[in-house]
């Protein structure tokens, strides 16, 4: 099984929302990362066929998806990340309805159902409406209607967005338990969630694909370039205007500064071992970061 | 597939059910067609007596009697409706009146009588009497009830211009309708056939523009469209069953209505008088139909002109994406004709009451035609016909209007 697509790209007027993105995904797990505005829920869009592209195809199994039509659906997952519900319908019959519209008999849909929102920690709400969710139980109907017909390729367009850490877990070991022989695609801010979840991360700035691996190996291109420095707290408000700072915590009456940087930023520096947050930051963070891209 | 398929029609007609809204409308629908136009009307405010005061809630509460003794009262001029029958109402009526009987005169048809006596013996209205004709006049100088008639349809036919073949083919349609009329007592299927069911296509256009011009329209408003796109049975087959949805609903409440109507009817009126002459209730009505078949008409009018607005409206529910002017515009389409029809010329206005529920269901009284492609067409034929093929049409283009905004 295979989810590829080529030199995709997305344009609005004079903006260009996604920018020639090209990839190749076998099952597995994806992240796809990226600043707001980067171009993740376009892509996804196009992804799931309901955007139509500029220029650049996307394949299923070497066939072209929107060729594909109702085939490409049956097969297809999405939470997008407005989702939206129908107030009134109770978490069961919300399901329902989306099972229907994906095609799959009520003796079935019925079970599946039950399953679901057990899996994702809704039975005891099922015959409550949706209204009266709070955001992170709406979201967990998301999940669950998108997973309703067990589908080959899913996509979610921040599915963590809403959940408190517990559901987080929750998702997290749901999707591993999931992914096995088939492809997923989640955006997220929560630079954790992904470095927790994702075999491979698609990192995107501005529309383009700048990197591409798995967690190692992107957190590797941050090896070299974390540092992490005590100073006075007179001193950190400098470090940090002039800096990017991943982090900083207080010791005694020195200030800890966990910073990014190409070369060493002080004598007295001592390298860090990266995180895959610490590559996030160095790629979007606000001063020297800002700038960088997949040949730095 | 045909399962699902129903599956998807019975969670989409669930969905709709299940707005407050639709439920307020229906609700709000049956209490003013059948509890108020109905039940109260006939027990009150049409056919309750009157004691003195001019408004019709100045009745007294009690036309469930007043009804049951109307019917009683008449029962000796039932059968055909000759010179002698209707000498025999105007006398009974006048000695009554003179007797100070004022409580028994009002089981008789006196209202329907008056209009009869104005329309074909008006050289012997006392301009100078303000009582009811039938009150003052001569019975013995009311003779020949048809031949009157029929020149009266000849002068009205005249003074609306339709002369020549239009005349004569109105004339001819004329001769079907069966002399002597049968005669019952007529206020009763009056106020259902002229204004229950004559009326509730107006009011049903209200209640259905509520809930579904928001059938298509509220899913933009519910932010689903692109969970709708992403699923196997997508944009296209909803659609369909969209539609379907608000065809079924339209039914529902046509249903509703009627069985309230007709329950109703049972319990004042009974069968009474259902094989008398529509003529009873307008004189130079031309359709050759009793009560109960022009009973069926209306009801097959609003229906079916119900299922054409419901077209109309669900077309504008697909091809706009607000709630709100989706149904400012559907009630435009079946309240604005009434509203402009009268600046518009004739033809105009006449193609107009072709729309929808713009026209009623008392339509069958009619005596006018359309004249289309050299051959003139009975109005109530075309009024049945029309509005339902306006709303078939509608179908395939709001289905494809929907698939092409959820393209977007």
């Amino acid at each position: 099984m295979e989810l590829s697509f080529d030199r995709l790209t997305k344009q609005y007027g004079s903006k260009i929302a996604v920018d020639r993105v090209s990839a190749v995904l076998k099952p597995g797990v994806y992240g796809l990362l990226g600043e707001n505005g980067a171009g993740k829920t376009t892509l996804m869009r196009m992804l799931c066929a309901i955007l139509e592209a500029t220029s650049g195809e996307v394949f299923f199994n070497g066939e072209e998806i929107t060729a594909m039509g109702a085939a490409y659906r049956n097969i297809l997952g999405y939470l997008p990340q407005d989702f939206g519900y129908y107030p009134n319908y109770t978490a069961t019959e919300f399901l329902r309805y989306i099972a229907a519209l994906k095609g799959i008999p009520g003796n079935i849909a019925k079970k599946r159902i039950r399953e679901l929102l057990e899996i994702v920690g809704l039975d005891h709400v099922a015959s409550k409406k949706v209204k009266t969710f709070s955001g992170g139980m709406k979201q967990r109907v998301g999940i669950a209607q998108a997973l309703l017909n067990n589908p080959q390729v899913l996509i979610l367009d921040e599915p963590t967005a809403g959940l408190d850490p517990k559901e987080r877990v929750r998702l997290r070991n749901l999707l591993a338990d999931y992914a096995g022989n088939k492809i997923v695609i989640l955006s997220t801010h929560i630079v954790p969630d992904i470095e927790a979840i994702a075999d491979e991360v698609l990192l995107m700035k501005s529309g383009k694909l700048i990197l591409q691996g798995t967690v190692p190996q992107l957190v590797q291109k941050a090896d070299g370039k974390v540092w992490e420095l005590s100073v006075s707290e007179k001193e950190a408000r400098r470090w940090e205007t002039e800096t990017t700072v991943a982090n900083f915590r207080h010791e005694g009456s020195q200030v800890v500064l966990r910073i990014l940087s190409d070369t060493k930023p002080a004598e007295y520096a001592i390298p860090c071992e990266a995180t895959l947050e610490d590559l996030y930051l160095y790629y979007f963070g606000t001063t020297e970061g800002a700038d960088k891209d997949e040949n730095s | 597939m045909k399962i699902v398929k129903r599956e998807l029609f019975r969670m989409e007609h669930k969905k709709l059910w299940r707005k407050t809204g639709v439920r307020i409308s229906v609700f709000l629908c049956f209490t003013y067609v059948v509890i108020f136009g109905t039940v109260l009307s006939f027990q009150w405010f049409a056919l309750g007596s009157r004691s003195g005061y001019s408004t019709a809630f100045g009745n007294h509460f009690d036309g469930y009697s007043v009804i049951k003794d109307s019917q009683e009262y008449t029962q000796s001029f039932t059968g055909d409706l000759t010179d002698e029958t209707l000498q025999q109402l105007v006398r009974d009526y006048q000695r009554m009146s003179d007797a100070g009987m004022d409580e028994e005169s009002q089981r008789t048809d006196y209202l329907t009588i008056n209009i009869w006596l104005e329309m074909l013996w008006p050289e012997l209205k006392d301009s100078a009497n303000y009582n009811q004709m039938i009150s003052y006049v001569d019975p013995e100088g009311l003779t020949g009830l048809y031949e009157r008639r029929q020149q009266a349809m000849e002068e009205f036919l005249e003074n609306n211009n339709q002369t020549g073949r239009e005349k004569e083919y109105i004339l001819k349609m004329e001769e079907k309708v069966g002399i002597p009329f049968r005669y019952d007592w007529t206020q009763g299927w009056s106020i259902l056939l002229g204004e229950v069911i004559g009326g509730m296509g107006a009011v049903m256009a209200l209640f259905l523009a509520i809930p579904l011009s928001s059938i298509f329209s509220g899913e933009w408003h519910d932010n689903t469209g692109a969970l709708i796109m992403t699923t196997k049975n997508g944009w296209q087959q909803i659609a369909y069953v969209k539609i379907c949805t608000g065809i079924a609903f339209t039914a529902e409440l046509f249903a509703v209505l009627t069985l309230g109507i007709l329950i109703s009817q049972w319990f004042f009126l009974g069968a009474a008088g259902w094989d008398t002459s529509i003529q009873n209730i307008k004189m130079l009505a031309v359709a050759p139909m009793n009560m109960l078949q022009a009973e069926i008409y209306e009801l097959a009018f609003t229906f079916l002109g119900a299922v054409g607005y419901a077209g109309i409206v669900m077309l504008l529910s697909a091809a706009i994406k607000s709630n709100v002017l989706a149904l400012l515009l559907s009630l435009a389409v079946a309240y604005a004709p009434s509203t402009v029809a009268r600046y518009l010329p004739y033809g105009a206005q006449k193609a107009m009451d072709l729309i929808p529920l713009a026209g009623s269901g008392a339509d069958i009284f009619r005596t006018n035609t359309f004249h289309i492609l050299g051959k003139y067409i009975w109005s109530p034929y075309l009024l049945i016909t029309v509005p339902v093929l306006i709303g078939m049409i509608c179908i395939p283009f709001t289905a494809m209007r929907w698939s092409r905004r959820l393209k977007v």
